[in-house]
């Protein structure tokens, strides 16, 4: 039985892309991803436009102060088990956005991260070895250092909500 | 003896060609359907779940009965919960009366024109609509503009579609001189005898099912997730799972009314394997006509589809009812054609 509900998982994964504050050039490479050159669906994988539906959270540019919240809240309504893929060298660390006067810095400043795909923009080979890496992954999942990143991603949120409300 | 009857009827019901069976051929639909997308677009589709992805629309369906179930604060709880699996139940109910194995499931009838009564073609119709006002209450209940506008659209649709729904799915019932379904599948593929009636009923079926050009109760590009937007978990699986039934539901019926349902050659007196595959083989081309529809026309606006039910569609069936019972009554039964 765990064994089906395991393997309908990584046969099945759902995404939803959120663009908290990218150029646009991340985005495009994850259409890409869709069109028959790349076919992702040939994983299961579908692009849902309901956070309720997904599975995975393509992430995509640095967090602005804007989006933070909003970030937070599309994540909060996705369905555990839930995932979050940061897409890109913004999404990843906040890149050369890290420390302007708007931004927070990369998504995992916001919700935790499962896996972090490098880039300006990756390739959209990248990002399919990306996500199928965490597939593989989903079986034994990294349980601790996902909490250790929830964990530090608290207080950001709250510092977030604090400039938010001045 | 008795107890082996109840025993067959049991396992008629669950199994074979009753839920399991409904099931795994709504999934098996769906793999199709999503198959032949993909080779219109030129892409490959599901390929890793099983040999050439078939196991795809299985995978979806069990990873969405384990994930989170979230209801959100101000959705009417009893109907959010109640109408997914309302729907289910109904259209699977709505396939029993179906001849699949040449006998609908809850009959005893021998012979395919036995297997249903008069009138049975008017309830699983009234089936149907019913299952489409419960996905409006579903989408209604979930406390969501985007759903609350795609099950206005929905109500919309069905209402306007039903009328010529129901007019020319009369016009094999004329010919055969029957209510029944049984009586019309036994009959020669009235395809045949009245090729304008099937090409407008796939395009009624069509908008009833809500498949492209008449999409617009599901259009992502304005509804997000149409009237299923705040549905997860085991509900969101049953949703999908309901238009999948409904797919092979509408499908099932074009078999039935205009293709012959499941009579063809059968051998070494295995009639109900013959049936079966019969009905599933003329399923998948149906089923085939509707996703090459789907595909290569683009999405109406919710105005043009309703001119063209009530300004197009609807004078139409009532000029196809009205040829067919001219041919009915000069022609074809003078010649014994078509009883
Ligand atoms: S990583 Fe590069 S392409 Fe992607 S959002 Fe940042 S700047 Fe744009």
């Amino acid at each position: 039985m765990a064994d089906a509900k395991t393997w309908a998982r990584v046969k099945s994964p759902w995404v939803l892309h959120f663009n908290s504050g990218a150029c646009n050039g991340c985005d495009i490479e994850i259409v890409a991803l869709l069109t028959p050159k790349y076919d992702i669906e040939r994983f299961g994988i579908k692009l849902e436009p309901s956070p309720r539906h997904a599975d995975v959270l393509l992430a995509t540019g640095c967090v602005t102060h804007q989006c933070a919240e909003r970030l937070k809240r599309v994540y909060d309504q996705m369905p555990q088990p839930k995932f979050v893929v940061a897409i890109g060298a913004c999404a990843c660390s906040g890149s050369v956005f890290e420390g302007n006067y708007n931004v927070v810095g990369g998504v995992d400043k916001v919700i935790p991260v499962t896996a972090y795909i490098p880039g300006c923009p990756p390739r959209p080979e990248a990002i399919i070895d990306g996500v199928l890496k965490l597939l593989s992954t989903i079986s034994t999942p990294p349980k601790k250092e996902k909490q250790v990143q929830a964990h530090r991603a608290e207080p950001a949120l709250a510092e977030v909500k604090q400039n938010g409300k001045q | 003896m008795i107890a082996m009857i109840d025993l067959l009827l049991i396992f008629r019901i669950l199994v074979f060609p009753g839920f399991t069976f409904i099931l795994f051929l709504a999934l098996f639909c769906e793999w199709i359907d999503r198959k032949l997308e993909a080779r219109i677009q030129n892409r490959v589709g599901p390929i890793v779940a099983g040999p050439g992805g078939i196991l795809q629309p299985l995978a979806d369906f069990i990873k969405l009965l384990t994930k989170e179930d979230i209801e959100p604060r101000d959705t009417k709880k009893l109907v959010f919960r109640f109408a997914p699996l309302a729907a289910f139940t109904i259209m699977i109910f709505a396939m029993c009366f179906l001849p699949i194995d040449g006998a609908s499931v809850l009959s005893s009838g021998t012979s395919i024109a036995e297997s249903g009564f008069n009138g049975d073609l008017i309830i699983i119709l009234a089936f149907a609509t019913i299952a489409n006002f419960l996905l409006f209450l579903a989408g209604w209940a979930s406390a969501n503009p985007y759903g609350t506008i795609s099950s206005a659209r929905v109500l919309t649709q069905f209402l306007g579609y039903d009328i010529p729904l129901y007019i020319i799915a009369l016009t094999p019932a004329f010919i055969a001189g029957s209510l029944s379904i049984g009586v019309i599948a036994a009959g020669v593929p009235y395809i045949l005898l009245a090729p304008w009636a099937f090409v407008l009923f796939i395009i009624t079926m069509q908008a009833e099912l809500e498949k492209g050009p008449f999409d617009v109760p599901h259009s992502e590009s304005e509804l997000v997730g149409g009237l299923e937007t705040e549905y997860t978990g085991a509900k969101l699986a049953f949703l999908h799972l309901t238009r999948d039934v409904q797919v092979v539901f509408g499908s099932a019926l074009v078999v039935t009314l205009f293709l012959g349902g499941p009579s063809g050659p059968v051998f070494f007196g295995l009639d109900w394997l013959f049936h079966t595959i019969w009905f599933v083989l003329k399923l998948i081309v149906v089923v085939a006509i509707s996703a090459y529809i789907t595909n290569v026309f683009a999405r109406l606006r919710i105005d043009q589809v309703l001119t063209g039910n009530w300004k197009i569609l609807l004078p139409a069936a009532l000029l196809s009812l009205m040829l067919t019972i001219t041919l009915v009554t000069w022609v074809y039964h003078p010649f014994g054609i078509g009883v």
